[in-house]
């Protein structure tokens, strides 16, 4: 029972940093039709933005942040990706709009590598690994039956719960989202209807990375050890995520959002219950399994190519 | 009366094929014209000019005096442009409130910082917006299924909410493709009674592309006959339709005594 409740916790947890940084190759993927491969260098930006940022405020000794300090890098972190979100697109991919999609994925993948491999600069972050100083303090809240809920998940939860739904309004319930909507349906029509294509393409990628930095600050928090840029290991975590963006089905919010949720149940469950060395393999066994029975996802829409 | 549209030697060419040339076109303010022609003959080319799809190889647009040439897709429409297309493009996925909502919503005031802030000018414009937007499918009959998705609508509702979400936009000047196409002849009697209504309802003015030439005829005030992408006739439809070069044009030429038929 203890084993259940306690992984059922960190399930949620890190399924919705997942959830997070799956929006934003859905979001792209629903407006541009292509995937984003940059994008989990920008989450992986997020979390060592949060890192100079925290050092740049002196963080880093004994005791933690106060929660003013927190706010700060986080929302700092958030708009430093922002910008980086922006220039991507308007440098890399914009040029590249009407280009085949493939020009455009292999552009995707060359910003990935410059941006891992210019992050390890010595000038820049360096290829060392480094320590994040405590942002949010190590606290256990309730400790019951042997389930300890700690402070960094419930924030991990709270935080990323309140991100979504902001998304939620801001795509569904507000006049942008609508135009966002209708960007990803029709550009040329959305543009004859008086909507200004371009802005809402910026926009999107920008609130994308603004996701993906928030995941990066809360990853940061939880996971406290950082690995250099182009470690592998953010190569993975990214990789994940846009697993979680296909089987929730790629181009849906809500799909991205469940898929999120999903990949981290599978993956805590698996590696409580059956063996922790293989909680890749789930994660991946779940994507073949969706892409064989539910090709679209599970929440996307299935798309019937009219011959 | 004032004009609204002028053109002025409007042409465009792809790569060698002269798509339309030398078109030129006034339409005043409050008025209803018809743009015919033989398939091929440039009139959609004409609504991409206008709507700033292509750039023109040369000549002039104006709306309101306002030169149009070299502005975007989205600033025409926001200049007060706005179309139909032949084949339907409407955001099928979206319910058919939002379809209007997204066009209307373009032309609204408050701006991004009201809708961030959610401020009360943010919420009193939003529930106008919303309620303006309902009364237009009214008019359209198409309140009932406001919250479908546009793409479960059948054929002729799509069509007809082509047109709301265009005068959604609170257009001044109306640009119609083929509105009829694909419509029985009771539907084309419906349409021909809409599209006088909104006419007058929303002070528009109107261009329309149609090959029915019974709902031509007797909506339009005036009509310009295009053909290879040269105006060849223009006058009112009475006029128009005994015009020998436009019976040529659909036609083609008579076979005259002495000259022997075209090889």
């Amino acid at each position: 029972m203890t084993k259940l409740l306690q992984t059922l916790l960190d399930s949620i947890a890190v399924g919705s940093l997942y959830a997070l940084i799956a929006l934003g190759y859905t979001m792209v993927y629903g407006i541009l039709q292509f995937i984003n491969f940059a994008h989990s260098d920008v989450f992986m930006l997020g979390a060592w933005f949060s890192f100079v940022l925290a050092r740049a405020m002196g963080l880093g000794g004994a005791g933690s942040g106060s929660i003013v300090q927190s706010l700060v890098i986080l929302l700092g972190a958030m708009l430093l990706c922002g910008v980086l979100g922006f220039l991507i697109e308007r440098l890399a991919y914009r040029p590249l709009r009407k280009a085949p999609k493939l020009n455009v994925l292999i552009t995707a993948i060359g910003v990935s590598l410059l941006l891992e491999n210019t992050g390890q600069l010595p000038q820049l972050l360096g290829k060392q690994p480094a320590r994040m100083p405590s942002v949010i303090p190590d606290l256990v809240l309730v400790e019951a039956a042997g389930v300890q809920i700690r402070l960094v998940d419930v924030l991990v939860i709270v935080i990323a719960l309140g991100l979504m739904l902001f998304l939620q309004w801001l795509v569904f319930g507000s006049r942008l989202g609508g135009a966002m909507r209708a960007v990803s349906q029709n550009q040329a029509v959305a543009a004859l209807m008086g909507i200004p294509v371009d802005r809402i393409i910026s926009f999107t990628f920008v609130t994308g990375s603004m996701l993906a930095a928030a995941a990066g600050f809360l990853y940061a928090a939880k996971y406290p050890g950082l690995n250099q840029p182009a470690h592998s290991t953010w190569v993975l975590l990214g990789l994940k995520c846009f697993v979680a963006a296909v089987v929730g089905g790629i181009g849906s919010i809500h799909g991205a959002m469940a898929g999120g949720l999903l990949i981290g149940f599978v993956e805590m469950f698996g590696a409580a219950y059956l063996t922790p060395h293989l909680r890749d393999v789930y994660v991946f066994t779940l994507l073949i399994a969706v892409l064989l029975f539910r090709p679209s996802g599970l929440l996307g829409l299935a798309r019937v190519e009219k011959v | 009366m004032s004009t609204l549209l002028e053109t002025e030697g409007l042409g465009l060419s792809f790569g060698g094929l002269k798509a339309v040339s030398d078109f030129s076109l006034r339409i005043p303010e409050g008025g209803l014209h018809g743009l015919i022609g033989p398939n091929g003959a440039g009139k959609t080319t004409v609504f991409n000019l206008l709507t700033g799809v292509y750039k023109p190889g040369s000549g002039t647009i104006r709306l309101g005096g306002k030169l149009l040439n070299g502005l975007k897709p989205h600033q025409i429409a926001r200049a007060g442009v706005m179309r139909t297309f032949q084949n339907i493009r409407l955001f099928g996925e979206l319910s058919v409130l939002d379809n209007v909502k997204v066009a209307r919503g373009q032309h609204a005031r408050a701006g991004f910082i009201h809708s961030m802030l959610r401020l009360p000018r943010f919420h009193q414009e939003e529930r106008e917006m919303e309620e303006e937007c309902l009364n237009l499918l009214r008019v359209f009959d198409l309140e009932k299924r406001a919250h479908e998705p546009a793409r479960n609508l059948p054929y002729g509702d799509q069509r007809r909410l082509e047109i709301a979400r265009a005068l959604a936009a609170k257009p001044r000047l109306l640009l119609l493709d083929e509105p009829a196409a694909g419509m029985n002849p009771s539907e084309k009697q419906d349409l021909s009674d809409l599209i006088r209504r909104i006419r007058l309802e929303f002070h528009l003015t109107v261009l329309l592309i149609e090959h029915d030439m019974k709902l031509v005829m007797g909506v339009c005030e005036h009509i310009t006959v295009l053909d290879h992408g040269c105006v060849i006739a223009g006058g009112d439809p009475r006029a128009v339709q005994d015009d020998p070069r436009v019976i040529e044009a659909y036609l083609g030429a008579p076979i005259e005594e002495g000259q022997g038929a075209a090889p």
